[in-house]
């Protein structure tokens, strides 16, 4: 196993590059630092919230309160008459298409006749003050007529008496996956799963700058994900050819998925164009909430069999995801969940059924994990149950069906490039454990209820520890148990549990999509020395790209001095910055063009000459390349047969866990991840990515849900969707492996997702552990364990398992 | 935000003055509630009468106890030597809620009078009979997973947020209010009102009447005392439940107790049932769950909340079962989260 390194993440040093100095190493493979990480840190990076230009005016936006609704008229005219207010404008004023879409072109720019979800854009418009744009906005009059909103995604997919939300059906796709035909087996296990809709959470929220052009046409600076498919939604709604239309990258404060459908920015240059002067628009967190999609949730049915000894014979599923009032990228999501909806695990027969569906509920798209993390929560709560029906343990029964470098996934599609689960699973098994939670006194049994008590009401909690482990402080770290500085508890109630979890992830763009980013890549003499300037169209939304970019031009090309361009559309379409696809793909093309650079440059310099003395004599080079991926294809609408994926990428993840079972807190102690990245470019970022990822998937397991009844959402806001802070994420003992995929740059393997699917289900089979509670959804919340704990008496109301 | 005017009066008389007979005014404190509400379109004032200047942000001791200006910023107060010493049940429940930032701009004042997280309430596109009377509870049927299970009414079941004001209500505070008609003292609990038919009244004062002080009388058991608190993270995240309590034991038997709990009601909910039922009763595990039975026999849950009954009582007869310990656990320092 090459490319091997432990990091334990407290205590030890570790290796971070080289410090700054002369003659270090900046390239591929080594730490360096990134270029925006100073301003961020101290505050002084400039997002698209801080643009500023002098004569700019305000945008705001109208939302509709309804999750469905009629519109029967919209009078702009109580905003026009107020003060400082430079255009109200409706669905009447698109100059040119009426709708986008990423997959499909059916969310409305500003909605026409009726409104499909909670906090739907109705009207715009432009002020001199943000204030006075938000009041205006307020002012505009709406006559809406309440309809039914379909709010429940099963109803939606199987109901046909369900209303419509758009003409065609509510099944946006439906994506079957069939191999085999013998669906028996001597070991079944069943199981039905739920995972609640997460938010991207990003910091940064939906803003950007259009600014107006001579030319008739504009420019709009804006943080997005993909600006030349920004580009092209935009360019038809204004009418506008797209040459017209130019994007250029403001700072971005997070994405994950959020930015890649289009918010602000239509509007944004609707009013920009209507009143000939900038439009600054900026949303508020509330509206963020409303201004990008989320994380599908998902009702997932699982049915696994096997042999006796563990090894699978089959699994069945039904996957329901709700992609809420418009399409966005929900197919690709269906097309995930499907086509990995076994894990990455050898299985002989396979019948699975993913659906994603429209209902009334807030729209959902991209998410880090993308549709494989939903899945993912599922079967690996199936293998834990599996195991337990084998008499296994967690991490052999995944050994005994974990796929290898030649396996077929459920698609057909040969792994071809190293996949080495079952090495995974066992290093990480091998990692120590941590020492077993402190405790000051013996448990203290809180005593039954009188009256009628559940039968294993008087059961007492064993003691998780017996003993104080050796070495265990004396007075317990407060931070180290459920509750933390709360001080809920010394110890008692408190049991422990370790989870495993494996995860698969498509890394680029798959099913048959025209994967490709392009670099245009200049090395010129700058005071006297090299110096190369890299231009791409990726946006950098904080993984670390454009360190990465820097690192490829100087291992290539030998010069130290590198700049990035700020991306815009000037140069071809990078793609997105998702699926974990950037370092593959555009990192592809800037070493691309660094090599055909390299190419002219070979065949300029005459003998004996330095590359200063080349350009000197023979002026600036430049080259520009675009880079595919290998194709991939489109899955079998009937059998979802085919070689949809251009690389896949795996993760697994031990969790420990304190769960204090009286009051239903969880503590994660620690979490172990082990990840093949097939290369590492900058250990430091990918370091970044992992624990990040691992803290994503945390919150979904714990916490996050962006929580929607009727319709409507409950908190759109940090103070009650709830994030992991510092005291909830744990220490991480990371394993880096790189066995090189030989299609891929370098070697190299995304990384970025990969972390976010398996951490939250060893976190979940974690609590299952300490508590032996089924908990079939995420996240779980204390109410999910101290409702089932045995210790208490009737309280437990209506909740059923 | 809807307009408004701002003054900054000279002195508590004149700002009295200034919101007397002005429903639609407001005080201003710290800001960290009320200006988010206003953002949210959820308070409307017409008038803002800041105080922060003329407020008290003194800690004084009197002879009978502590007195705590209105001014004082939550992260003094949990900060204070006299506090921390006389009064660890409070710097302890103030240290639990928020965050640091939040905690060094927020009041003593404005932390008692808080509005309720309750989700209705704060979407102002729902009805909730606390916004707008008589639009209605949805909360009743719809998401009520953190809201009241105690003296809760039909009308609205809406709990109140802080912490301090739990512990405040435990130790028997008296709020100390200037008004157009004078001065008085209100106790706690009794300064926040259970919901009733007019769940838009959080609390009993006149409009117009501005906190000027807390006066936290010394209660020397209290010395040994408790703030638990049950919440959905580590950290800056409102109280599921809570529990302040002090216990007085002597010869195995519970001499005297304060008790009051968080999250499960209209107003700080002191225990008055579960404090009789200790009264005079061994300091026992099985006494203490009797006596959380006798006040959890006053809940009526909702089907969606019902998990805070049993939750309750576990920390309850957890709370009560350290402080009885004879060594007892030892009770760090309160902490300031990061």
């Amino acid at each position: 196993m090459s490319g091997t390194e432990t990091r334990p993440d407290r205590g030890q040093s570790r290796e971070r590059g080289h410090g700054p100095g002369v003659g270090r190493d900046l390239g591929v493979g080594h730490s360096a630092p990134r270029p925006d990480g100073t301003l961020k840190v101290t505050g002084e990076f400039a997002y698209s919230s801080d643009l500023y230009l002098a004569d700019m005016v305000w945008g705001a936006t109208l939302r509709g309160p309804h999750p469905s609704a009629r519109i029967r008229s919209v009078d702009v005219g109580p905003a026009l008459a107020m003060p400082g207010v430079l255009a109200a404008l409706t669905c009447e004023d698109v100059p040119g298409e009426l709708f986008y879409g990423l997959d499909r072109r059916d969310q409305p720019v500003l909605a026409a006749d009726r409104v499909r979800y909670q906090g739907e854009p109705v009207a715009i418009v432009a002020a001199d003050h943000p204030e006075r744009a938000r009041r205006a906005a307020a002012a505009i009059v709406v006559d809406y007529e309440v309809t039914e909103a379909v709010t429940d995604p099963r109803r939606a997919a199987f109901d046909p008496s369900c209303p419509a939300v758009h003409d065609g059906g509510n099944v946006v796709r439906h994506q079957p996956v069939r191999v085999g035909g013998d669906f028996t087996a001597p070991v079944v296990v069943t199981g039905e799963y739920e995972v609640g809709m997460q938010d991207q959470a990003f910091l940064g929220p939906e803003s950007g700058l259009a600014v107006p052009a001579e030319d008739g046409g504009v420019d709009l600076f804006v943080a997005t994900q993909w600006l030349h498919v920004d580009r092209d939604q935009i360019a038809p709604c204004l009418g506008l050819p797209p040459e017209l239309v130019r994007l250029t990258l403001a700072g971005v404060g997070g994405a994950f998925g959020a930015r890649e459908d289009l918010s602000m920015q239509v509007h944004a240059c609707m009013l920009a164009l209507r009143t000939g002067r900038p439009v600054k628009m900026v949303y508020g967190r509330q509206e963020s909430f409303f201004g990008h999609v989320h994380r599908h949730p998902a009702r997932m049915r699982y049915e696994h069999g096997a042999d006796l000894d563990g090894r699978l014979r089959y699994v069945r599923a039904e996957i329901l995801l709700d992609g809420g009032a418009y399409c966005s990228s929900t197919p690709a999501v269906v097309g995930n969940a499907a086509s990995l909806g076994v894990g990455p695990y050898e299985v002989p027969n396979v019948w699975i059924d993913a659906y994603g569906v429209y209902t009334n509920n807030p729209p959902c798209g991209a998410m880090r994990g993308f549709g494989a993390v939903q899945a993912c929560f599922a079967y690996e709560s199936q293998m834990d149950r599996l195991a337990e029906a084998c008499g296994l343990s967690p991490v052999e029964v995944r050994v005994r069906n974990a796929v290898s470098q030649g396996s077929r996934l459920a698609t057909g599609q040969v792994i071809d490039s190293p996949a080495p689960l079952a090495g995974m699973l066992r290093e990480l098994a091998a990692m120590p454990l941590p020492p077993e939670p402190s405790r000051t006194a013996g448990p203290v049994a809180v005593p039954p209820p009188a009256g009628p008590a559940r039968a294993a009401a008087a059961t007492s909690v064993p003691d998780p520890a017996g003993v104080r482990a050796p070495g265990a402080a004396a007075t317990p770290d407060l931070l180290d148990l459920p509750g933390g500085v709360a001080q809920t508890t010394h110890g008692e109630g408190v049991r422990r549990g370790v989870g495993y979890g494996v995860g698969i992830k498509n890394i680029c763009f798959s099913e048959g999509f025209d994967d490709h980013s392009t670099a245009r890549v200049r090395v010129e003499l700058l005071g006297g020395e090299p110096h190369v300037l890299v231009r791409t169209a990726a946006a950098e939304v904080g993984q670390g790209l454009v360190t990465v970019q820097e690192q490829i031009a100087r291992t290539e090309l030998g010069v130290e001095r590198v700049t990035v361009a700020q991306a815009d559309t000037t140069v071809g379409s990078a793609g997105s910055t998702s699926a974990s696809r950037q370092s593959y793909v555009t990192g592809g093309a800037v070493r691309a063009a660094c090599r055909a650079v390299r190419e002219r440059l070979a065949v300029l310099r005459a003998n004996g000459e330095t590359l200063a003395e080349t350009l000197e004599r023979a002026g600036a080079v430049e080259e520009t390349r675009v880079y595919r991926h290998r194709p991939t294809f489109p899955m079998d609408p009937v059998t979802g047969q085919g070689d949809s994926h251009a690389q896949l990428a795996l993760c697994v993840h031990r969790a420990v866990v304190d769960v204090d079972v009286e009051l239903g807190l969880v503590k994660v102690v620690e979490l172990a991840a082990v990840q093949d990245v097939g290369r590492v470019l900058n250990p430091l970022a990918l370091e970044g990515q992992i624990h990040g990822g691992s803290a994503q998937g945390l919150g979904l397991a714990l916490m996050e849900e962006v929580q929607v009844v009727d319709g409507r959402v409950l908190n759109p806001s940090f103070t009650d969707y709830l994030i992991p802070t510092i005291l909830d994420m744990p220490p991480m003992r990371v394993s880096v492996l790189a066995n090189p995929d030989p299609h891929a740059p370098y070697g190299l393997r995304g990384a970025g997702e990969p972390p976010t699917l398996s951490s939250t289900p060893a976190v979940a089979a974690a609590v299952r552990a300490a508590t032996g509670l089924r908990l079939p959804r995420v996240p779980i919340r204390p109410h999910d364990i101290a409702m089932d704990g045995s210790r208490y008496g009737n309280w437990a109301g209506d909740r059923s398992l | 935000m809807r307009p408004f005017t701002y003054e900054r009066p000279a002195d508590v008389r004149s700002a009295v003055a200034a919101a007397a007979g002005r429903p639609d005014a407001a005080y201003l404190g710290g800001g960290t509630n009320l200006v988010d509400l206003m953002r949210l379109g959820v308070a409307t004032p017409r008038t803002l009468v800041d105080v922060t200047r003329i407020s008290s942000r003194a800690i004084e001791e009197t002879g009978g106890g502590l007195l705590i200006g209105a001014g004082v910023r939550n992260g003094d107060l949990a900060a204070d030597p006299l506090v921390r010493r006389a009064q660890p049940l409070l710097a302890r429940a103030v240290l639990e809620g928020a965050s640091g930032q939040i905690r060094n701009m927020a009041t003593v004042a404005g932390n008692l009078l808080q509005r309720t997280r309750c989700p209705y309430f704060q979407d102002v596109t729902k009805p909730c009979n606390k916004r707008l009377p008589g639009s209605g509870c949805p909360a009743r049927t719809g998401d009520h997973r953190n809201l009241a299970i105690l003296g809760h009414s039909e009308h609205c079941v809406a709990t109140h947020p802080s912490d301090m004001a739990v512990a405040l209500a435990a130790l028997d505070a008296l709020v100390h209010v200037e008004g157009p008609g004078g001065a008085r003292t209100v106790p706690m609990p009794g300064l926040h009102r259970l919901p009733g038919d007019e769940p838009d009244r959080d609390t009993v004062l006149a409009p117009g009447e501005l906190i000027t002080a807390v006066e936290v009388p010394h209660l020397p058991f209290a010395a040994r005392s408790r703030y638990r608190k049950v919440r959905d993270r580590a950290s800056f995240a409102f109280a599921v439940v809570s529990v302040a309590a002090a216990l007085d034991v002597a010869g195995g038997v519970v001499r005297d107790c304060r008790i009051a709990l968080g999250g499960v009601a209209h107003a700080p909910w002191r225990a008055e049932a579960a404090e009789a039922a200790l009264r005079g009763a061994a300091a026992t595990p099985e006494e203490f769950a009797r006596a959380a039975d006798a006040e959890l026999a006053r809940s009526s849950p909702l089907p969606r909340n019902a998990f805070k009954a049993p939750l309750l009582r576990n920390v309850l007869v957890r709370t009560l079962t350290d402080l009885a310990e004879p060594a007892g656990f030892a009770e760090s320092e309160p902490v300031e989260t990061p």
